[in-house]
């Protein structure tokens, strides 16, 4: 049973890196799908902006009022500001917006594509002599890789102000003392590397939607599974990945 | 003589365990439709899917205009796929698009055409599937039958030599029968071949100019449809009455 479970786990790894290279040659070849590629930033990125903005925000609020309590008792209160940024910006806004758009994108995307390979509109395209790649995994794969570190970031900064909001009124830092610290305590590298990350983690969400909606079979049920499927191995690559970029990155700044 | 456009050579294909196709052979020749007849199961489908692409096949050759179409590589079939189109059983339309936009999509795809020119060509397609009207609504605004239609008309747009129809005229009442007959003939009429795959007897009988029949995945039969009907074969007449 464990041998039939990692050869099936080594043919799906297989597969995903196809599809991978696949992608990779669609990028540098014509035709260029640069009007299907802005829709989907509309409508997976844009579409995202909300969402993003609550969940930083309230994370920010959370980590200053937790940190506040927790570090008054040593006296360390003004700590909190370099603290709540730095692991906001480093790592729970890239995370919690990654987890967030491979239940909400990936889920979206794996079956939007599964209920097309149902319906045979995957089969239309290719009989249409058009690559599915190009006109499927292209447009969404760009679009995530190009919204996600951007969502990240706009949900790690929101969460910065929502942890001013907190500091302000619950533990009377001032404001300018706070994003002074905020601003001394971030470096480009922060910045830049967590959106190194999300752009993977992007593009591992979207690789894995779009294989499990090419595979999809088994009509409405199977599109039910491979949702489950996508956002269920997505968010543990994500969780898994994250150890080991965030070494990487803390190397190399 | 008329010129042979495709040819299969003894095609074979294998689903797990189940032999459907055993070493198929025939030929299509310009101009000319051909009935694929055979029981559900029989490998009708498959066939057509293979003839594009769609499946790989296990063994054989699949030439079109003498060239070696099977086995080549998704780019190449791309581009045999803009002169053999396939109409599918089910539409197969994009369903976020609309009835526009599905008929156009090939143009855009495969052409230079202006936009106008683009407009103008799918409403000249949409006048003779009779859906000028329904330009603008989304596939779940249609019924089974102007699906098939709009189908159709995708599968055509680009003036394929070849259309594949695959079972085009099943589940629809008499009237819209009758609409999608008269579409295969036009094309028809304008030199360009096909292969119709269905269960439909009458309907094979009055497009085709041959009839294949499938059975236990090679063909069993070969000719006309006056053939077909002066055929003494015991099978052809049991399949000729159970359809």
């Amino acid at each position: 049973m464990s041998s039939i479970t990692s050869l099936k786990y080594f043919e799906t790894t297989g597969k995903i890196t196809h599809l991978f290279i696949q992608f990779t040659q669609a990028c540098f070849s014509r035709p260029f799908y640069l009007n299907r590629l802005l829709e989907q930033i509309v409508r997976l990125g844009i579409g995202s902006i909300s969402i993003s903005l609550v969940i930083g925000i309230m994370t920010g609020m959370v980590m200053t009022l937790q940190f506040g309590y927790g570090l008054e008792k040593f006296g360390g209160t003004l700590y909190v500001p370099a603290i709540v940024s730095m692991s906001l910006m480093r790592e729970l806004a890239p995370i919690f917006t990654s987890l967030l758009i491979a239940g909400r994108v990936g889920s979206g995307i794996s079956a939007e594509i599964g209920a097309m390979n149902v319906t045979q509109q995957i089969d239309a395209l290719r009989a249409l002599g058009t690559s599915p790649i190009r006109v499927l995994v292209v447009p969404r794969v760009l679009a995530t890789m190009i919204s996600l570190p951007l969502l990240a970031m706009l949900s790690g900064f929101s969460g910065i102000l929502g942890g001013l909001f907190i500091a302000q009124t619950e533990f009377n830092i001032p404001p300018g003392f706070y994003l002074n610290k905020v601003f001394s305590s971030l470096s480009y590298g922060d910045v830049f590397g967590s959106m190194f990350k999300c752009a993977f983690f992007a593009l591992i969400i979207t690789l894995f939607a779009c294989y499990k909606g090419f595979q999809t079979k088994e009509g409405t049920k199977g599109v039910g599974n491979t949702t489950i499927w996508v956002v269920v191995n997505a968010s543990i690559v994500i969780l898994i990945s994250d150890f080991f970029l965030s070494k990487l990155l803390i190397l190399l700044f | 003589m008329m010129k042979k456009i495709l040819e299969l050579k003894d095609i074979k294909k294998k689903f797990q365990n189940k032999d459907v196709h055993k070493g198929i052979s025939f030929s299509l020749f310009k101009g000319e439709t051909v009935g694929l007849l055979g029981y559900s199961g029989a490998g009708k489908s498959v066939l057509l899917r293979s003839i594009i692409g769609l499946e790989e096949i296990d063994s054989g050759q699949i030439l079109y205009n003498d060239q070696k179409i099977d086995h080549l590589d998704e780019n190449e079939l791309n581009k045999i796929r803009q002169r053999i189109s396939y109409s599918f059983q089910s539409g197969a339309l994009f369903d976020s698009m609309n009835v526009f936009e599905n008929i156009a999509f090939p143009l855009f795809e495969h052409t230079i055409l202006s936009e106008h020119e683009i407009d103008l060509k799918v409403s000249q397609v949409l006048n003779l599937i009779g859906l000028k009207d329904a330009k603008e609504l989304m596939p779940s605004d249609l019924s089974g039958g102007m699906q098939k239609r709009v189908g159709l008309a995708r599968a055509m747009i680009l003036d394929p030599e070849i259309i594949l129809y695959d079972e085009p005229t099943a589940g629809l009442d008499p009237v819209n029968i009758e609409i999608i007959l008269n579409i295969m003939q036009n094309f028809k009429k304008r030199g360009f071949s096909g292969i119709f795959v269905t269960h439909d007897i009458p309907a094979a009988k009055k497009v085709c100019d041959r009839l294949l029949i499938l059975k236990d995945g090679k063909i069993h039969f070969d000719g006309s449809p006056n053939d077909f009907d002066k055929s003494q074969d015991e099978y052809i007449r049991t399949f000729s009455m159970s359809c």
